[in-house]
């Protein structure tokens, strides 16, 4: 998966680096057109060659495509196409710019055929052809992935890029190409050992196993000892990125988890209500988005990039909207007794399942990733994906309106001076039974906002908001209610602790284990880390 | 001292229930082995199989509503402790499969050859012991039960949060059960079972007899139940429930009331999940969906809580109409249950027996059956 | 300093808690003797309730030493440990068994043994029942003895409460605000029976009713923001400065 959206990644780099200046167009497509003519493989191999000769990497995705065995002749005309999708029909796209070029039935057309030892020369070709291409950054991405697949036979090629290379971050990954190549190539020991040190410098996760490897399988003592010790310098830096990369994960789960607690923490700190809906709420959320998405997806493609934007306040409404019938239907007839609304919400979080099930049927709904959210980038060795940065982004930012909901509107102060002491509220004038139906709604309106984030990350399915339920639950007991703060130190907490306790236990045991962790916890701080005190609390 | 609480427990209602549930463990079982298929009166085997999964039930929703009714501790767990109960009678019943099995291993269970085991997990020895298991079956649920207790009552956790982390509890039991790695035949639980105590536990036999032990299980447990309610200590609980820190200013010790409640209610879900499992053929971690426990509580509230009948009366007529229901229209069950719960906590506070005693209290005198709407109980968590 | 230690019931020795910042008791010094009736009056929020809290074991101090009988040193036991020493407490806001009868409130407040055993299985004796049969005599709820405590008034429920008080047979009472909601000639009553209890057992009364206090005609005490302002009979304190600035007004 990664390494598709790797190449996927890098074939838009290519394609963006060589767009504005192609060399000479014609003659590129009439070397192209002789695919149609190679029957054997001998043939298919000479047309490669030529267009190596071309150099010119506007070749390159034709190449790649003709290892895919995607690189396909129709038989009625002869003309080459790269294509997309299988089936009875197939659509087709220019082999240079990859512009749709109609569709043809899948009968019609002729596989250029390809043999390992093509694809290893196809290999070559296209490596030998970006790493001279103009646009540093493609020139860099080739010199990645020699990197990750050493090839002895590129090392004459490489130093001769070595050699012309003036971009010095381009050239330092040359060389460590080039030291990758030299260690599976049978080079004097000096050689590897300086390959070795190269690689040493270098770093990160994808050095280890190929340093492993020769140390397991030459022979020379100064090379395993070398190899040793790069290997253990490099995991001890690299253990520095693992707990980053821990750090990072956590973080984001705990975004998840504060997204889907915060609005929780707001009903149970305000009403000492624990709304067993609220992951029902979440989905309601995703189910917006969903619903959003499919009206896009048939009356207006182009704003799909846009759907989540439309998705939010419709999510907040719809969300907040049955909390607020929830709250006046239900739970305003249950104040005081705090069991009781418990299995009454629940009752109300079946029904919901179920009506969605009804509605949309019991199996995953597709939500899609608009562009901007999809891909990943790397940091040094830290891996980050954009949706997963997006969800930290977001919640961050409905946290903080939040904050200055509580803290500077007038609906905030009002409904903290009834989380603080009820009676003293509503003899000083403040409807309370509005301060609770809105409460909820609010608090219920971020449960369907948290909904559309997740549908980003997770199945949208009648199950989505069971999956939650416990685990905000647990955030908001260990944070405390009445302190948002207190959610927020509880989410990361729980979300970091999870994903360093992980790689130990594997997710299931962390799971249990923090779930244990907190049943401890409960019995020291029975309010959580940021409890209120005082005498309205214990009454 | 025995005989005081046993005198105490044998009010009327008491002898009448128990006489009631000795009459059908008797007289069901006979009507299905000994009255043929065509008579009116005969019970054929699936209803008697599904009325002995209910009468499980009915322990299970009686042994919440000791903690629940009386001492007002909304344990969102008791699932896990009729769980615990059901894997330990199951783990005898898969020993009992000996070189029956699949793989023709006289003492590894299947699941364990297949995962490659070569040997039986130290938590497994015993289980070969009838006698073992059955202590097992009220030992576990009762000491868990008793850590977790003497734990949450002793910080005073009370209130939804405890009802929140009995929750936790037994979601991280059911994680902990979908592994393989715990020995317990992960996802798919111990089932195929052959033999208990040398019957086959498909023969009708077997069946009427698990049934009738249902039905003397839980008439013992409604006699102690009541033995229980009707002490002082059964008063204590209630003190407990509508008021816990005044009951400390008079020298109860709340935190050992709980406990011990707690923990006799955990034992008694236990036997329930024991009685169940050989009846239904199988034990898997789904029954410690946290799902799973709040059914339990809603049966106990539509019966009526804070009464011995209720629960008894609330897991029939629920689980009743759930077979019911999943049987003429699937699609509207889980409507139906969500509706239940809302109904009963809105309308119903006291469940279907407060309806009728209220109901023949106002067939008496007004003023006294409006009294009974007046003070309906005071919540555990209000009331402090 | 020694001697009044030992002679006395209950002794506090530069108490102090405070919640948030808020020293709610500062430095509080009292001493009670066996058998006395102490009153305590005090502006609103004068940390009286708070001190009950923390001789009863509601609250722990921050500082200071709160012994009982001379040795018990009560901030190290719980409540139920604390009444089961012999210290009873009627609280502010009447707080009876509401579901239970009249009679079964009185029966389950009686000193005897609470553990759990002895609660399954044993019976009232003979003895225990007089002695219900007495109390209930004396709060003059005989006759709505099989009631539920809900449905009494709300001096009825004060004056069980007290008599629950008195089931538990305790050594020091510690009654707050005992008629707060009675009627004059109830006042009277109430302070009559506090009295007639006095002298066989140590009362703490905390009241903001001076014709009651004056009723009881016993040592006062004046608390203030958390310390002893004055003490005396209440004539020596209703004339004190800083006590009528304080509390009584002028
Ligand atoms: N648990 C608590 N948390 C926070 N503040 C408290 C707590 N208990 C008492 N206080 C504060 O301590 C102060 C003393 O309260 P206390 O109830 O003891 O006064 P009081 O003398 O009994 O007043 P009143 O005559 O009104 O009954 C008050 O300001 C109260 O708000
Ligand atoms: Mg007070």
């Amino acid at each position: 998966m990664r390494l598709i959206i790797l190449l996927s990644g890098l074939l838009a780099l290519i394609l963006a680096a060589t767009m504005p200046v192609s060399a000479d167009e014609a003659e590129l497509r009439a070397v192209i057109a002789k695919f149609s003519e190679a029957k054997k493989f001998s043939q298919t191999e000479a047309v490669i060659e030529e267009l190596q000769a071309l150099g010119d990497t506007d070749a390159v995705p034709t190449l790649n495509a003709l290892s895919d065995g995607l690189l396909q002749v129709r038989e009625s005309d002869g003309a080459v196409f790269i294509i997309k999708g299988d089936g009875e029909t197939v659509d087709l796209l220019d082999p240079l710019t990859r512009e749709a070029a109609g569709t043809a039935p899948g009968a019609d057309l002729r596989k250029v055929k390809v043999k390992n030892s093509i694809r290893r020369l196809i290999a070559d070709v296209v490596s030998g052809l970006t790493l001279r291409a103009r646009n540093s950054a493609v020139r860099l991405e080739a010199a990645e992935t020699m990197f990750s697949r050493p090839d002895p036979a590129m090392i004459a090629t490489l130093d001769g890029v070595i050699a012309e290379e003036t971009d010095a971050g381009v050239k330092t990954a040359f060389m460590q190409a080039r030291a990758a190549a030299v260690l599976q190539s049978d080079l004097p020991e000096a050689d590897k050992l300086d390959a070795i040190a190269l690689m040493r410098d270098r770093g990160g996760r994808d050095v280890l196993p190929i340093l492993t490897a020769i140390g397991a399988s030459t022979q020379s003592d100064a090379i395993r000892a070398a190899s040793r010790e790069a290997i253990a310098s490099i995991e001890e830096s690299m253990m520095f990125w693992d707990a980053g990369q821990n750090i990072l994960y956590g973080v984001s789960l705990g975004s998840v988890l504060l997204l889907a607690a915060i609005g929780l923490a707001i009903t149970f700190g305000v009403m000492g209500v624990i709304n067993m809906a609220h992951g029902e709420m979440v989905m309601l959320g995703a189910y917006t988005t969903f619903v959003v998405q499919e009206f896009i997806r048939t009356s207006a493609p182009w704003a799909f990039d846009y759907s989540l934007a439309i998705a939010l306040p419709l999510a907040f409404c719809v969300s907040g909207a049955a909390g607020l019938v929830m709250e006046r239907g239900i739970i305003r007839f249950l104040y005081g007794r705090p069991l009781e609304t418990l299995l009454a919400t629940w009752g109300v979080s079946l029904i919901l399942q179920q009506a969605v099930r009804t509605i949309f049927g019991p199996t995953n709904r597709e939500v899609g990733n608009p562009s901007w959210m999809s891909g990943s980038f790397e940091v040094g060795e830290l891996l980050i994906t954009t949706n997963r940065l997006w969800i930290v982004v977001f919640s961050g930012v409905v946290f903080a309106i939040l904050l200055l909901v509580l803290k500077r509107t007038r609906f905030g102060l009002q409904m903290r001076a009834v989380t603080q002491n009820r009676p003293m509220a509503s003899s000083m004038g403040i409807a309370t039974p509005w301060v609770d139906a809105f409460t909820f709604a609010l608090g219920s309106g971020i449960a369907g906002i948290a909904g559309v984030a997740l549908s980003q990350i997770d199945n949208v399915s009648p199950n989505l908001g069971q999956g939650y339920i416990i685990d905000s639950f647990m955030v908001v007991v260990f944070g405390g209610v009445g302190n948002l703060w207190g959610t927020l130190v509880g989410a990361m907490t729980l979300g970091i602790a999870n994903k360093f306790l992980e790689p130990y236990a594997g997710a299931v045991l962390a799971k249990i284990f923090i779930l244990v962790l907190i049943i401890l916890f409960i019995q020291k701080r029975p309010r959580g880390l940021f409890a209120l005190k005082g005498r309205s609390v214990e009454a | 001292m025995i005989t005081g609480f046993l005198f105490r427990a044998l009010d009327r209602k008491a002898i009448l229930v128990a006489l009631a549930l000795m009459a059908i463990a008797l007289l069901v079982p006979l009507s299905n082995l000994y009255l043929p298929a065509s008579h009116p009166l005969h019970v054929p085997t699936h209803i008697l199989s599904l009325s002995g999964k209910y009468l499980t039930y009915a322990l299970l929703a009686l042994a919440l509503d000791l903690v629940w009714g009386y001492c007002g501790i909304l344990s969102l767990g008791h699932g896990a402790f009729f769980a615990l109960g059901g894997y330990a009678m199951g783990m005898y019943l898969m020993r009992q499969i000996g070189t029956r099995g699949v793989y023709g291993n006289p003492v590894l269970p299947d699941f364990m050859v297949f995962l490659n085991w070569k040997e039986l997990p130290w938590y497994w020895y015993g289980f070969d012991q009838f006698w073992f298991a059955a202590l097992m079956v009220v030992a576990v649920p009762g000491a868990l039960a008793f850590v977790f207790g003497w734990f949450a009552f002793r910080s005073r956790v009370s209130g939804v949060y405890l009802s929140i982390i009995t929750q936790a509890l037994t979601y991280a039991l059911l994680l902990a059960f979908f592994r393989n790695e715990m020995g317990f035949g992960g996802n798919n639980g111990l089932t195929d079972f052959k033999d208990i105590l040398g019957y086959s536990v498909q023969a009708r036999e077997t069946r009427a007899a698990l049934f009738a032990a249902t039905a003397i299980a839980l008439a013992l447990a409604f006699v102690i139940c009541s033995g229980i309610v009707n002490s002082r200590y059964g008063k204590v609980l209630v003190c407990v429930r509508d008021a816990e820190s005044r009951t400390r200013f008079i020298g109860y010790r709340v935190e050992h009331i709980k406990l011990f409640a707690f923990v006799v209610s955990a034992m008694m879900a236990g036997i329930a999940g024991a009685l169940y499992v050989p009846q239904v053929g199988i034990i898997n971690p789904g029954e410690f969906a946290p799902a799973n426990s709040i059914e339990v509580v809603i049966w106990t509230a539509v019966g009526g809580r804070g009464t011995l009948v209720g629960p008894i009366i609330g897991a029939i007529a629920v689980n009743g109409g759930k077979s019911y229901f999943t049987a003429a229209f699937p699609e509207f069950w889980l409507f139906a249950l969500g509706a239940l719960f809302v109904a009963t906590t809105l309308f119903l506070p006291k469940g279907i027996v407060g309806l009728v005693s209220g109901g023949v209290a106002r067939l008496r005198t007004g003023r006294e059956a409006d009294r009974i709407e007046e003070t309906l109980q005071p919540e555990a968590g209000a009331a402090e | 300093m020694n001697e009044r230690l030992t002679r006395s019931l209950l002794y506090l020795d530069g108490v102090s808690v405070s919640f948030d910042g808020f020293k709610a008791i500062n430095e509080l010094s009292l001493t009670v003797e066996p058998g006395e009736m102490r009153a305590i009056i005090g502006p609103n929020g004068a940390g009286k309730t708070t001190m009950m809290d923390i001789i009863t074991g509601k609250t722990r101090p921050d500082t200071g030493t709160v012994l009982f009988e001379g040795s018990v040193d009560l901030t190290k036991h719980d409540e139920a440990a604390i009444a089961q020493l012999g210290i009873g407490r009627k609280f502010q806001k009447p707080t009876v068994f509401e579901s239970h009868t009249v009679e079964d409130n009185l029966e389950l407040a009686l000193k005897r043994d609470h553990g759990i055993v002895a609660t399954l299985f044993n019976s009232t004796s003979a003895d225990q029942k007089t002695r219900i049969e007495e109390i209930l005599d004396t709060i003059r709820l005989t006759h709505r003895r099989a009631e539920r405590a809900a449905d009494l008034s709300h001096g009825q429920k004060q004056w069980l409460e007290i008599g629950m008080l008195l089931a538990q047979d305790p050594k020091l009472l510690l009654v707050d605000e005992p008629v707060a909601g009675m009627t004059d000639a109830e006042t009277v009553e109430t302070a009559k029976l506090l009295r007639g209890i006095a002298g066989e057992k140590a009362v703490i009364v905390v009241e903001h009713d001076m014709t009651f206090i004056r009723d009881l005609d016993v040592k006062v005490t004046v608390l203030a923001e958390g310390s002893v302002l004055a003490e005396g009979s209440l004539d020596h304190v209703s004339a004190d400065e800083r006590v009528i600035e304080s509390y009584l007004g002028r």
